[in-house]
């Protein structure tokens, strides 16, 4: 018997398990239900769930067990019949519980309280796991790679027959380079939006344009790109890069940060929004109340109060920008080059993982390996950024509570 | 202490600070405020007494026009501010403000330094012209408010960190340090404790020598203690207006003897 099968028809045992248990437990009270501990669906839940989760957990095992190479792909229907088996058992256990005294809803809680810390645990454990397997990889590439040459060489020129100049400053320099181009267009607007919206807009207004601005953060990153490529880029090139004489290349930093700062409009002025909303109108009554326009309201009461939620908005959107790849593929390319020109291609972190991850080389190769570190080193960067924001957006918090 | 008030009322009476004709506010399709006409004093404590939802906050709110700021609230008749029609099109609602300040019923300092919120009026009306003026218009405002000697020695700690009673009194002194000639106090009492209750009435009795105070309050007790007038409104009229002695000893109205004997509200 098929896995999917064995879950299936415990499945099926646990929904039977469930009226049998509720059926079992009315005719156990007799004319007086309250004389029953616990309500009847409680006694029903309990016996679907004795049915349920012992085949679940058989199931798991055996997968794990699988895995680990302890037992055959081939053991399959010994593992289901097995499943159902602990089904059957875990049923006639739970419908024997039934009773008047019976604590069934006690019981079905803990069970649920289980389940719910076993699953915050699985989000935690798979965090680590990647954390892990990035921290393994990228162990083995500084075996075979000089660490000094990684972190501060300025070359990248990865060679298929080896001997290739790794340095990450050049990716670093562009993703840098891009994300803070995303941020002065993406920053401004989307805080003068929010501002906008949340001070000045009337409730019409506001119904309308709220959503269309949020419209843009349901536009996958991909559809940028290809706005970044047959659009702004060529844009950018026919009309500032070669009549000025900066350079013919149709991708560049700006069109990939100009695009990414479009991208990142809607992110920053719904978070703005939200801290600027949060700002209590008791401080902007005040503020009118001693005679300051609106925009001095604004400008020196409720943004100084918002501020700390405004820059932990803005490092949330720069993490973000840090770890965008289909808008720089498309509208930056894919050299590595360190320069200060903005119309020059250049390429970021993100975008060079996908390209030695994606090539010909052997995967013990350090032109491969140097994917690991790359990625760990911006798993860094961001976690760096995360863990300050949250920690700037928790404080303000406290202010007001 | 009543009859002493009573001399200086008499001395003072006369001057009208604001006068209010036939004002109406309207809330959507609500009827908030019928046909209130008053005459508020310079130089006294005007109270504004009555039941929950009987107007007494929304009306306070004309007089500086913070009701401008409520998109739906829409309002008829005239008041003037020393003879001018303040609702007059002419007259910007922020230089208003600056003459008639207010204090809410909830404490309200700007997440900034004492010294700040005290300077905030100052500064964006381009009161002073270097930081001595301005330091000088900050401690008289402290002083005025009864905050000085609790704050002196911590002026650039930020206001939020005082105690509820000290909070309040340094919205007051933040109001005064714009030099307003009427001062609007919305229930400024309401989230204080009796100690600090007792500290802001003081105060409130002090800022009568310079100022047109008018204090809306569900105290009657305070009412009575911290004012000369008293208006007393109820379901958007205003009912009773007169002396506070009067209207507490001799009401003309049934339905003011009936709220300040406790019947209604």
């Amino acid at each position: 018997m098929p896995l999917s099968w064995a879950l299936f028809a415990s499945f099926l045992l646990a929904i039977a398990g469930y009226l049998v248990g509720r059926s079992r437990a009315f005719s156990a009270a007799g004319p007086d239900i309250r004389k029953l501990h616990s309500r009847p669906t409680y006694h029903g839940f309990l016996v679907g769930l004795a049915a349920f989760l012992p085949a679940v957990v058989v199931i798991a095992i055996a997968s794990l067990l699988r895995m680990s190479g302890v037992i055959m792909a081939e053991a399959g229907p010994v593992v289901g019949l097995v499943a159902l088996a602990a089904a059957v058992v875990g049923l006639g256990w739970g419908i024997t519980r039934i009773g008047v005294d019976f604590h069934a809803r006690n019981t079905v809680e803990r069970i649920v309280l289980g389940i719910l810390i076993f699953c915050s645990l699985i989000a935690i454990a798979t965090t680590a796991g990647i954390v892990l397997s990035l921290l393994f990889e990228t162990g083995k590439f500084f075996q075979i790679y000089d660490w000094k040459t990684f972190f501060f060489g300025t070359e990248w020129t990865p060679r298929f027959q080896g001997n290739s100049q790794l340095g990450i400053l050049p990716l670093l320099w562009g993703t840098l380079y891009i994300s803070l181009i995303a941020l002065i267009v993406s920053v401004p607007i989307g805080l003068f939006a929010a501002i906008y919206m949340s001070e000045y807009a009337s409730k019409r207004v506001r119904g309308i344009a709220k959503p269309a601005i949020e419209i843009l953060a349901g536009i996958p990153t991909i559809v940028y790109g290809l706005f970044a490529l047959v659009t702004v880029g060529p844009m950018l090139r026919d009309y500032f890069a070669q009549p000025m004489g900066w350079g013919n290349s149709g991708s560049s930093v700006l069109t990939a940060g100009l695009v990414m700062g479009i991208m990142l409009i809607p992110f920053v002025s719904s978070l703005s929004d939200d801290i600027i909303n949060a700002v209590p109108q008791s401080l902007r009554d005040g503020a009118l109340g001693l005679g300051s326009t609106p925009s001095e309201t604004i400008r020196k009461v409720v943004l100084p109060a918002a501020l700390p939620g405004v820059v932990g908005a803005v490092l949330l959107a720069a993490s973000r920008a840090i770890g965008e790849t289909m808008i720089v593929v498309l509208g930056a390319g894919a050299s590595a080059r360190m320069d200060l020109n903005p119309f020059e291609a250049m390429t970021t972190i993100t975008v060079k993982i996908v390209s030695q991850l994606t090539g010909d080389s052997d995967f013990n190769s350090p032109e491969t390996l140097v994917a690991f570190a790359l990625g760990l080193t911006l798993f860094v960067i961001t976690l760096v950024l995360n863990v300050v924001a949250l920690y700037i957006v928790r404080k303000y918090r406290e202010q007001y509570e | 202490m009543y009859d002493m008030n009573r001399v200086e009322n008499a001395v003072s009476q006369g001057d009208i600070k604001i006068s209010a004709n036939d004002v109406q506010v309207y809330y959507g399709d609500k009827h908030a405020i019928k046909d209130v006409s008053v005459d508020i004093l310079d130089k006294t404590v005007t109270a504004f007494i009555g039941p929950s939802g009987c107007g007494k906050s929304t009306f306070l709110r004309c007089i500086n026009r913070m009701n401008d700021t409520i998109p739906i609230a829409r309002i008829e008749g005239r008041i003037a501010l020393d003879g001018e029609d303040i609702y007059d099109r002419r007259v910007d609602p922020v230089q208003l403000r600056a003459k008639v300040g207010m204090v809410f019923q909830k404490p309200n300092p700007f997440p900034k330094s004492i010294y700040d919120n005290v300077a905030y009026g100052p500064r964006i009306h381009g009161m002073t012209r270097n930081r001595a003026d301005l330091d000088q218009i900050v401690e008289k405002a402290l002083r005025g408010a009864a905050l000085w000697n609790e704050v002196k020695d911590r002026l650039h700690e930020p206001g939020t960190g005082l105690s509820g009673g000290q909070q309040q009194r340094l919205c007051i002194a933040r109001a005064v340090a714009t030099e307003p000639e009427v001062l609007l106090m919305d229930e400024p009492c309401s989230a204080l404790d009796p100690i600090a209750t007792s500290q802001v009435e003081e105060l409130i009795d002090q800022l009568r020598e310079k100022y047109s105070v008018v204090i809306v309050t569900h105290s009657m007790q305070q009412a009575a203690r911290v004012s000369q007038k008293t208006a007393f409104f109820h379901l958007g009229h205003l009912v009773e207006y007169g002396d506070t002695d009067d209207i507490f000893t001799k009401p003309q109205d049934s339905r003011t003897e009936a709220y300040i004997s406790g019947r209604i509200g």
